[in-house]
């Protein structure tokens, strides 16, 4: 007897070629690299790791990236939500357009979103002048850095929302407002709990980035160690100094991150999928 | 509560929903907004809700103006057609929402919240399931708890959107007669919306057949049924024979019956028309005296009350015929037989069934 055979099943040599040439790329391009990154972190011990990570310059550096996240995670959370709300559930004109402005951080690369704040606020820039004669300090400082990683996540949060929030419909919020809620109640008792996975799916990804940005900061931060320097500059830094080893540990901090954001991503996949599945199935 | 509906008129877009619609809907009744899907009903229903807003025209409750109140003032119980559950709630805080989001000085306690919930779960018979969500309900089940939500806020008017649309035969059966009981329990005012005929005639009290965004007619389901109004009515009220006539001389032909016109009647200005319900029509093995065609059987459904007779005329046309059960036992039909098809009560027939026209 052989093997039943599904209809939609390939034959198995089909299958191990495509899953063999799947994990060879992966592995290649992902796992070897990953691993790497650790290897040459730990390759002088874990006492030199631990210097390179607890050295002044890097924690200034993690506390920028902290403090940089923490500021613009939440900003663009409030913004996604109130822009996916307003797009998901209205109909107004000029939607396509902000649908567009929404997804323009994505398109543009990020050395150009970094240079449009220097041609703002730089000494030649449009607000460069009014900003030297009033003491504020933009650009090559903190202010600078928050902005730019402002702009560059815009869209993960709203990007994540709009899908799910059009998925679900406005039934659920009419059948709030017909129950007497009003628009607050209605938003916090049903709309929010509605997608609270998918909101976290979009927080994951949005701190990801902010954590992580690399171009638009570099051109905006300045590059002032211990005061200007997040962690993927700081990276870049000790690299360029030839000091290898410490910009591995340095570095490996960020792939840390990366993986437990991916084990928290998949969670709210998962949990999300099950939010948006068909309400009338039996 | 009363709702008078005043001249409606939707458009979206360039698609008009409703035109010029008005009827009343009087205190502790059950309407059914009937049409097919397109005629405009749902959107009547949420403009009574308050969730669309009337291009022009009124809707008042109790002779009140409440055309521009908001959906969350106009205490109407809504019964979504996916019932709209709270997906992350449990059974219970689904029908408790209403109550914990009124303004705090007119808010129940929780003792009487709970209280509440179950005497409402208690009458829609789901009060082991408080605990429950809704993912672990059944359709039916689904249904009920949307119905208990609607109703927790004591609402002075129900409005229920295709109830039992998403519900199998049996269920939809069921649940359609157990909303008649709670209906004549609560007494509350309530419109519903149906597309299926046999829905609306059973349950509702009256009738508003829609049809492209106008109201057709309003009636008992008695009297729509009986005296369809239009055209329109008759054929979506029920299976309806259809018959286009000519008149010649002194002789009307209708399909395939010729009918003598009555002496002195002048003769129509536009051709007549002619509706025939099957069950106005009988068969005989032998020509009787009545208005009559020869026809050949083509089909016979034997299930149900009634049995059903497809026949095909000369012209070609099939006509369909209900006989009783003893009706066709006696005359022993059998397919492909050749029969009379004729008008059992012609004074009635033309006095009700001619339409566009008349003898």
């Amino acid at each position: 007897m052989s093997a039943e055979r599904l209809p939609l099943t390939e034959p198995p040599f089909v299958r191990r070629l495509l899953i063999g040439v799947t994990l060879a790329y992966l592995g290649l391009f992902l796992l070897v690299p990953l691993a790497a990154v650790f290897a040459k972190a730990l390759e002088r011990g874990l006492a030199l790791y631990w210097a390179s990570v607890t050295d002044p310059a890097a924690v200034a550096a993690i506390r920028l990236t902290l403090v940089t996240a923490a500021i613009a995670v939440p900003l663009n959370t409030i913004f996604g939500l109130a822009a996916a709300w307003a797009i998901a559930k209205f109909d107004f004109r000029g939607k396509q357009i902000l649908l567009t402005l929404i997804d323009l951080p994505f398109s543009v690369s990020p050395v150009i979103s970094g240079m449009i704040f220097v041609l703002l606020f730089g000494a030649q820039g449009l607000l460069g002048p009014w900003l030297a004669a009033h003491d504020v300090h933009i650009l090559f400082a903190v202010p600078g850095i928050i902005l730019a990683t402002l702009f560059v996540t815009v869209p993960f949060v709203a990007r994540e929302l709009i899908p799910v929030m059009e998925a679900q419909g406005s039934e659920d919020e009419e059948a709030a407002l017909t129950l007497g809620a009003g628009g607050w109640q209605m938003f916090r008792r049903v709309t929010l709990p509605n997608v609270t996975w998918g909101l976290l799916y979009g927080v994951i990804l949005c701190t990801a980035r902010a954590t992580g940005e690399f171009g638009a900061v570099s051109v905006v931060s300045g590059h002032i160690r211990g005061r200007t320097n997040t962690v993927p500059l700081h990276v870049e830094i000790l690299y360029n100094e030839y000091q290898f080893s410490a910009a591995f540990a340095v570095a490996s901090l960020l792939c840390l991150l990366a993986l437990v954001t991916l084990a928290a991503k998949s969670v709210a996949e998962r949990k999300r999928t099950l939010a948006v599945e068909p309400r009338s199935a039996p | 509560m009363s709702i008078e509906i005043r001249q409606i008129t939707k458009t979206f877009d360039q698609f008009s929903a409703l035109t010029d619609v008005s009827f009343t809907v009087p205190q502790g009744e059950l309407t059914a907004l009937l049409g097919p899907s397109g005629s405009g009903k749902t959107t009547l229903l949420r403009i009574i809700a308050g969730l669309e807003v009337p291009d022009a025209g009124a809707v008042l409750f109790d002779g009140q103006e409440a055309t521009m109140r908001s959906a969350s003032e106009r205490k109407v119980g809504f019964v979504f057609q996916h019932y709209a559950l709270f997906r992350h709630m449990t059974v219970f805080e689904n029908v408790a929402f209403g109550l914990r989001v009124k303004p705090k000085p007119a808010r129940p306690s929780e003792a009487a919240i709970a209280a509440k919930v179950h005497e409402l779960l208690g009458l829609v018979q789901l009060d082991r399931m408080a605990e429950r969500l809704p993912s672990q309900l059944s359709g039916g089940q689904r249904q009920r708890v949307a119905l208990a939500r609607a109703l927790a806020v004591q609402p002075k008017i129900l409005l229920l959107d295709e109830p039992f649309g998403a519900l199998d035969a049996k269920v939809r059966q069921e649940l359609r007669r157990w909303l008649r009981r709670l209906h004549d329990e609560i007494g509350i005012t309530s419109v519903f919306v149906t597309h299926d005929q046999e829905e609306a005639l059973e349950v509702a009290d009256r009738v508003v057949v829609l049809n492209e965004g106008r109201v057709e007619q309003v009636g008992t389901p008695g009297e729509v049924y009986e005296h369809p109004a239009s055209p329109f009515v008759y054929k979506f009220l029920g299976n309806v024979n259809l018959f286009h006539g000519r008149v010649e001389g002194n002789k009307v032909h209708l399909g395939e019956f010729t009918l003598d016109l009555p002496a002195g009647t002048p003769a129509p200005a536009v051709p007549p028309v002619a509706y025939a319900r099957p069950h106005l029509l009988d068969i005989d093995h032998q020509p009787t005296t009545r208005p009559q065609f020869r026809a050949t059987i083509q089909r016979i459904n034997t299930a149900g009350s009634v049995v059903k007779v497809e026949v095909v005329g000369p012209s070609g046309a099939v006509v369909h015929v209900e006989l009783s059960q003893e009706r066709y036992r006696a005359l022993a039909l059998r397919k492909g037989a050749e029969v009379y098809v004729s008008i059992k009560d012609l004074a009635t027939f033309t006095a009700q069934n001619m339409l566009g026209g008349g003898i």
